[in-house]
C-alpha cells in the first residue's frame, strides 16, 4: 500500500511540476521577449534580417523625423563602431542594395540619435505624430541650464529627452542644444516621480547617465541597412568623445551666494584684468588643441570657476594642468608662435615640469605637469633662487567638462576634493595674500635640484 | 533550462483517464523496477529544473525592477515637481458648485472677495478711480481679467464698451465703482449695462457707489446701490454678497475642432478674457499667420528679443504683428517678462512662443534696465551661434518688412565699425515729415523702439559695464551717453519699420502719446527695395551727402522756417536751409524748428555731424548748423544762417523725457 501510495504521489508531483514548469516556461519566455526582443530572435533560429524590430522601429523612425524635418543624427556608439570599422564600404555603397542588415538588426533594446534642437523649426505635435505611428513616446523636460547664469530668470522647460519605444525597441532620442563655446550639450535623464520606471530598461541608456558636451559635428549622410542616415563625418572623434563626455555645471547659485557675501570686484582694474585673462585662456585653449594636448583649469582658475562661476580678479595669471603624458615638446614653440613667450621653464619631463608664459599686459600663464602615482596625482614646484623643489599632492582624480568664460573646458571632475586638496577646508572664504611654497595644505617639500643640474631645471627668460 | 527533456514523462499524462487502465498499468510498473527508477528519477530531475527556472524567473524579475528604480536618482528638482502638481489636484477635489461672491464699492476702497479670496483690493489714494470690472470663468471661478475704466475722464466708458462686448456670453461680470464713475458715463455705455440687466448702472449718478454681479447675456445675480445725497458728498458704501452658481465646463467652452493650435486657443481663452476674437466660438481669428518666407533672408536665424512687462493687451497686439511679419521665424523670437505674470506668459503660450520670466530687481527705470540686462544676456546664451539680436518692445507694430529691411541692411553692422545699431524707428519721422520707405540714414543718436545690437557690442563693451540696480538709470539714456556710443552711429529708415502705439507705460501718458508718438508714420508696403545700402557705409555716406548738398536748393532764408510757404509747392526737390548752431551742442535753433514743425524736440535726435534729414511737402529737407557742421561749407557766403529765439521761460516740457 505504501508502495502504491508513494508512486502515486510521484507521479502526481511530477504531474503538478510538469504543468507548473510549462506555464513558467511560457511566462518566462513571453517576459523576456516583452523585455528585449532576443527571446523572440532566439526562437525563430536564425531569421536575423530587415525585419528586425530594432530596423523596423529606425525606419519608421526616420520617415517619422524626415517629415516632421527633424535635424536628427546618428549617434548610437555601437552602430557608429561598426561604421567607422567599414566607413569606406559605408560611403561606397550607399547606392547598392544592401544585401543583408549588417547594422541595424542586432537584438538590442535601444538605438540613440542626437536632436539638434536649434535647427529645428516645428516642435509643435511631433509627439501625437509620433504616437499615431505606433511609438509610445516618453519625453523627459528640464530647465534650461542657460539662463542659471543669469539671476533670477525662469524659463519654459527644454526637453532633454525622448524615448519612443516601438513593440520591442526603443529609439532614445537625445536632444542637443547649442551653447556657449561652440559646443552641444545634452542633459541628464532624469525620471520624475510620476515616470514609468519600466517604460524601457533605462540603466541600458548610452546617455544621459550625465549631462555630457560634444564638439559640434560635422554631419554626413550615408546608407545603412538601406535607411539613409545622417552619421558625423567623423565617427571615430565622436566615438572618442563618448566616454569623456561627461559635463558639470557651474553651481551658479552658490556663486552668486558667494558674490552677495563678498560682493564682486567690478572696478575698471578687474573688468580689464577678467578681459585680459578670458582672451588668455581662450588663445591657451586654442593653442592646446591644435597640438591635441588635453588640458584643466586648475589652482586659482579652477578655484574661480567653482566658487564664483569667474575669474578672480585678484588671481594676476591663470592656471592650467596638463598629464605629463600628453607633454610635447612643441607646446613651448606653439606658444611663442601664438605671442606668448616662455618666461620660466622649471624642472623637466621626467621630474616637476612647469612652464610659464608671459602674456599680453602683465597677465601670465602658468602650466603645471601632473604626475600620477598608484594612489595621488601631483605636481611639482620649483623656487628659482635656492633650487628648492617641492610637491604638491592630489587625490586622483577625472576629467568633466564645463563652460568658463564662453568655453568649454575641462575641469577635474572631483571639484571639491582638488580644492581643497590646494586650499583647504576654506576655500570659501577668499585670500588675497598666497605664498605658494606655504600657504597650500597640499605642499610638501621635495629636497633641492643638484646645482649640476640648475641650467636645465631653472631656466628664466 | 536546455537541458530539459521532456519525453520521459509524457506517459504519465494520459494516466487519468481510466482508473482501471491507470491500476493495471502501475501494477505492471510495479514490476518493472528499472523502469520505476528511471520514472523516478525523472520527476526529481524534473522537479529540479523547475526549482531552477522558477528561482531565475524571481531573480531577473527582481533585477529588473532595481534597474528601473534605481537609475535616476531624484533630486531636489524632482520634489519641487511633486509639489507644483499638487495644488491643481488640491482645487479638483472638492468641486464647488456654488461660488460665493462678496462685492464692496465705496469712496475710498473698492475690493472683490470670489470664496472668501479676496481677487481685488484698491485702497490707495488718488488711484483706480472708475468702474472696475472683474471677469470670472462661469465654470471654474477663475479671474479672467480685471480692468478699470475711469469714467471720470472722457473715452474711457468707450473702452469699457470695447471691452464688455468682447466678453464671451456666460462669464461673470463684477462692477463696483470707486470714488466717482458717472461723469463721463455716456447713453452707449449705460445702454450696454442696461441690456446686462442693471437697474442702478444705467442711473448712476454723480458720487454714487454701486455693486454688480451679474451673467453676460444671463440674469443678475446680485446689484447693490447708494445714491449720493449732495453734491459735494459721496454715497453710503455698499458690501454685496452673492452666490454665483457655477455651470459645467462643456458650457463654458467652444467647440473648436481638436488641432495643436486650437488646444492652445482653448487653454488661453479658459484663463483669460478681453482678446476679441481670438475666443470666438463661431469664427475665431488665426493664431498662426504664416507671412511669406522672405528669399535670401539674412536674419533668419538672428534671435529676436521681446522686452516685455504687464501689459498683455499690448504683448498680444505687439506678437501678433511680430509674427505677420514677412520673414519671422517663431523659434528666434524668446519673449521675457519683467515679473511673475500669468497674463502676458498665457499670451506667450497662446502662439507657441519660448518665454521667460524674470524675478524683478530695483525699482523704476532701474527695473527696466535690469530687465533689459537679463534679457539680453539670455538671448545670447540662448542662441550661443547668433552674431547680432534684435531687440523690441511689448508696445510696437511691427511693419510687415521689418525683416526684410533688416536683412537688406544687417551687413552694414558686420562690415563697418563705425556703426552702434540698425534702427527701425525715425524719432522724427512723422506723417508730415517722412516720405521714402527706400531712403536710410545715418544719425548720431540711438533711436531704440526695434533695432539690432551686434553680439561683441554687448558682450565686450556694455554688458560688464551696464549700469548696476542701485543706478536709477534709463538703459537708453546710458547706451546714448558718448562714454558708451563712442562717436558710433545708428542706421535708422526715413519711414520707421515699427509703431510705438503704447499709451501707458514707466514715462508715457495719454498727452505725451498724442503729441510725439501718434502721428508717427509707419510703413505699411510689403517687400521695399532698400536704395543704395551700401553708401550708408562711413566714407559713402559723405560722398552722399556732399553730392546732396551740391544739388540741393537754397531756400530763402528771410522767410519764417515754420510757416509752409518756406518751401516752394513742388514734389521730389531738394532743398536745404542753414540755422545758427554755434558749437557741437549748440541746438537752440535746431529746438524751435523741431517745436514749430512738431516733430520730437525733447532732445536732439536724428542728426549727422549738425545735420537733419527730413521730407516736408514731399521734398526732401536738409537742415545744417552752422558753422557747427563741417558741411557748413557748402553755405553760400551771402546766406545768413536763420537763427530762432528761445521763448522765454515756460512752465515745463510735458513730464520727464519718454524713453524711447
Amino acid at each position: 500500500m505504501s508502495r502504491i501510495n508513494k508512486n502515486v504521489l510521484l507521479a502526481l508531483l511530477t504531474l503538478t511540476s510538469s504543468a507548473f514548469l510549462l506555464f513558467q516556461l511560457y511566462y518566462y519566455k513571453h517576459y523576456l521577449s516583452a523585455k528585449n526582443g532576443t527571446g523572440s530572435s532566439k526562437s525563430k533560429g536564425n531569421r536575423i534580417g530587415f525585419d528586425s524590430t530594432q530596423w523596423r522601429a529606425v525606419k519608421k523612425f526616420i520617415t517619422l523625423t524626415s517629415s516632421q524635418n527633424a535635424p536628427v543624427f546618428l549617434i548610437d556608439p555601437w552602430i557608429l563602431e561598426l561604421i567607422s570599422k567599414n566607413l569606406e564600404q559605408v560611403k561606397n555603397a550607399s547606392q547598392g542594395s544592401a544585401s543583408d542588415c549588417r547594422f541595424l538588426c542586432a537584438p538590442r533594446d535601444f538605438t540613440a540619435f542626437a536632436l539638434q534642437y536649434h535647427l529645428w523649426k516645428s516642435e509643435d505635435g511631433w509627439f501625437r505624430i509620433a504616437e499615431n505611428m505606433g511609438f509610445q513616446c516618453l519625453k523627459i523636460e528640464s530647465k534650461d541650464p542657460r539662463l542659471d547664469g543669469i539671476d533670477s530668470l525662469s524659463g519654459t522647460a527644454i526637453p532633454l529627452h525622448y524615448v519612443c519605444k516601438l513593440a520591442t525597441h526603443a529609439i532614445h532620442l537625445v536632444v542637443f542644444h547649442e551653447r556657449s563655446g561652440n559646443y552641444l550639450w545634452h542633459g541628464h535623464l532624469r525620471l520624475k516621480g510620476h515616470m514609468d520606471r519600466k517604460f524601457v530598461p533605462f540603466r541600458k541608456l548610452q546617455f544621459g547617465r550625465y549631462p555630457g558636451a560634444f564638439d559640434r559635428p560635422e554631419l554626413q549622410q550615408v546608407t545603412i541597412d538601406g535607411l539613409d542616415v545622417l552619421i558625423p563625418k567623423d565617427p571615430g572623434h565622436f566615438l572618442e568623445e563618448v566616454p569623456h563626455s561627461r559635463f558639470i555645471e557651474c553651481r551658479y547659485k552658490e556663486a552668486r551666494a558667494f558674490l552677495q557675501q563678498y560682493l564682486d570686484d567690478n572696478t575698471v582694474d578687474a573688468m580689464a584684468f577678467r578681459k585680459r585673462a578670458k582672451e588668455l585662456l581662450q588663445l591657451a585653449a586654442k593653442t592646446l588643441k591644435e597640438l591635441g594636448v588635453p588640458f584643466w583649469l586648475s589652482s586659482g582658475t579652477c578655484l574661480g570657476w567653482y566658487r564664483q562661476c569667474s575669474i578672480i580678479p585678484y588671481s594676476k595669471d591663470v592656471d592650467l594642468g596638463i598629464f605629463i603624458q600628453d607633454y610635447k615638446p612643441d607646446i613651448i614653440l606653439a606658444f611663442q608662435n601664438a605671442g606668448l613667450p616662455l618666461k620660466h621653464k622649471f624642472g623637466k619631463v621626467e621630474d616637476s615640469l612647469e612652464l610659464s608664459f608671459q602674456g599680453k599686459d602683465d597677465v601670465k600663464l602658468d602650466i603645471f605637469f601632473f604626475y600620477e602615482e598608484t594612489d595621488h596625482m601631483w605636481n611639482g614646484g620649483t623656487q628659482a633662487k635656492t633650487g628648492k623643489k617641492f610637491k604638491y599632492l592630489f587625490p586622483k582624480f577625472t576629467l568633466c567638462w564645463t563652460e568658463f568664460v564662453d568655453m568649454k573646458v575641462h575641469v577635474p571632475c572631483e571639484t571639491v576634493d582638488y580644492i581643497e586638496a590646494n586650499y583647504g577646508k576654506t576655500w570659501k572664504i577668499p585670500v588675497q595674500t598666497w605664498d605658494w611654497k606655504s600657504s597650500p595644505p597640499n605642499v610638501q617639500p621635495n629636497g633641492i635640484w643638484p646645482i649640476s643640474e640648475w641650467d636645465e631645471v631653472i631656466q628664466l627668460y | 533550462m536546455d537541458d530539459w527533456k521532456p519525453s520521459p514523462v509524457i506517459k504519465p499524462f494520459g494516466a487519468r483517464k481510466k482508473r482501471s487502465w491507470y491500476l493495471t498499468w502501475k501494477y505492471k510498473l510495479t514490476n518493472q523496477r528499472a523502469l520505476r527508477r528511471f520514472c523516478q528519477t525523472g520527476a526529481v530531475l524534473f522537479l529540479l529544473v523547475t526549482v531552477i527556472v522558477n528561482i531565475k524567473l524571481i531573480l531577473d524579475t527582481r533585477r529588473a525592477i532595481n534597474e528601473a528604480n534605481e537609475d535616476p536618482e531624484p533630486e531636489q528638482d524632482y520634489d519641487e515637481a511633486l509639489g507644483r502638481l499638487e495644488s491643481p489636484r488640491r482645487r479638483g477635489s472638492s468641486p464647488r458648485r456654488v461660488l460665493d461672491v462678496e462685492v464692496y464699492s465705496s469712496r475710498s476702497k473698492v475690493y472683490v472677495a470670489v470664496d472668501g479670496t479676496t481677487v481685488l483690493e484698491d485702497e490707495a489714494r488718488e488711484q483706480g478711480r472708475g468702474i472696475h470690472v472683474i471677469v470670472l470663468n462661469q465654470a471654474t471661478g477663475h479671474v479672467m481679467a480685471k480692468r478699470v475704466f475711469d469714467t471720470y475722464s472722457p473715452h474711457e466708458d468707450e473702452a469699457m464698451v470695447l471691452f464688455l462686448n468682447m466678453v464671451a456670453p456666460g462669464r461673470v461680470l463684477i462692477c463696483t465703482v470707486k470714488d466717482e464713475g458717472s461723469f463721463h458715463l455716456k447713453d452707449t455705455a449705460k445702454a450696454l449695462l442696461r441690456s446686462l440687466g442693471s437697474q442702478a448702472g444705467p442711473a448712476l449718478g454723480w458720487r454714487d457707489t454701486w455693486a454688480f454681479v451679474g451673467r453676460k447675456g444671463g440674469p443678475v445675480l446680485g446689484e447693490k446701490h447708494s445714491k449720493s445725497p449732495a453734491l459735494s458728498s459721496w454715497g453710503d458704501p455698499v458690501l454685496l454678497k452673492t452666490d454665483v452658481p457655477l455651470s459645467s465646463a462643456e458650457e463654458a467652452e467652444c467647440h473648436w475642432a481638436d488641432t495643436e493650435l486650437n488646444r492652445r486657443r482653448r487653454h488661453f481663452c479658459s484663463k483669460v478674457e478681453g482678446y476679441g476674437s481670438v475666443c470666438s466660438c463661431k469664427d475665431p481669428t488665426p493664431i498662426e499667420f504664416s507671412p511669406d518666407p522672405l528669399p535670401d533672408n539674412k536674419v533668419l536665424n538672428v534671435p529676436v528679443a521681446v522686452i516685455a512687462g504687464n501689459r498683455p493687451n499690448y504683448l498680444y497686439r505687439m506678437l501678433r504683428s511680430l509674427l505677420s511679419a514677412q520673414g519671422v521665424s517663431p523659434q528666434m523670437i524668446t519673449v521675457f517678462i519683467d515679473g511673475y505674470y500669468e497674463e502676458p506668459m498665457d499670451v506667450v503660450a497662446l502662439f507657441g512662443l519660448r518665454g521667460i520670466q524674470h524675478t524683478p530687481i530695483s525699482i523704476k527705470n532701474a527695473r527696466v534696465s535690469q530687465h533689459y540686462k537679463a534679457s539680453l544676456t539670455a538671448t545670447f546664451n540662448l542662441f550661443p551661434e547668433a552674431k547680432f539680436a534684435v531687440v523690441l518692445e511689448e508696445d510696437l507694430d511691427i511693419a510687415v518688412d521689418f525683416f526684410s529691411f533688416l536683412s537688406q541692411s544687417i551687413h552694414l553692422l558686420e562690415e563697418d565699425d563705425s556703426l552702434y545699431c540698425i534702427s527701425a524707428w525715425n524719432d522724427q519721422g512723422y506723417e508730415h515729415t517722412a516720405e521714402d520707405p527706400a531712403l536710410l540714414y545715418r544719425v548720431e543718436t540711438m533711436p531704440g523702439l526695434g533695432w539690432v545690437l551686434r553680439k561683441s557690442l554687448y558682450k565686450e563693451e556694455l554688458e560688464p559695464k551696464w549700469p548696476t540696480p542701485e543706478k536709477l538709470w534709463d538703459w537708453d539714456m546710458w547706451m546714448r551717453m558718448p562714454e558708451q556710443r563712442q562717436g558710433r552711429e545708428c542706421i535708422i529708415p526715413d519711414v520707421s519699420r515699427s509703431y510705438h502705439f503704447g499709451i501707458v507705460g514707466l514715462n508715457m501718458n495719454g498727452y505725451f502719446h498724442e503729441a510725439y508718438f501718434k502721428k508717427h508714420k509707419f510703413n505699411t508696403v510689403p517687400g521695399v527695395q532698400l536704395r543704395n545700402v551700401d553708401s550708408l557705409k562711413k566714407e559713402a555716406y559723405e560722398v552722399e551727402i556732399h553730392r546732396l548738398l551740391s544739388e540741393a536748393e537754397v531756400l530763402d532764408h528771410s522767410k519764417d522756417p515754420c510757416e509752409d510757404s518756406f518751401l516752394p509747392d513742388t514734389e521730389g526737390h531738394t532743398y536745404v536751409v542753414f540755422i545758427r548752431m554755434e558749437k557741437d551742442d549748440d541746438f537752440t535753433t535746431w529746438t524751435q524748428l523741431a517745436k514749430c514743425l512738431h516733430i520730437w524736440d525733447l532732445d536732439v535726435r536724428g542728426n549727422h555731424q549738425g545735420l537733419w534729414r527730413l521730407f516736408r511737402k514731399k521734398n526732401h529737407f536738409l537742415v545744417v548748423g552752422v558753422p557747427a557742421s563741417p558741411y557748413s561749407v557748402k553755405k553760400p557766403p551771402s546766406v545768413t544762417p536763420i537763427f530762432l529765439e528761445p521763448p522765454p521761460k515756460e512752465e515745463g516740457a510735458p513730464g520727464a523725457a519718454e524713453q524711447t
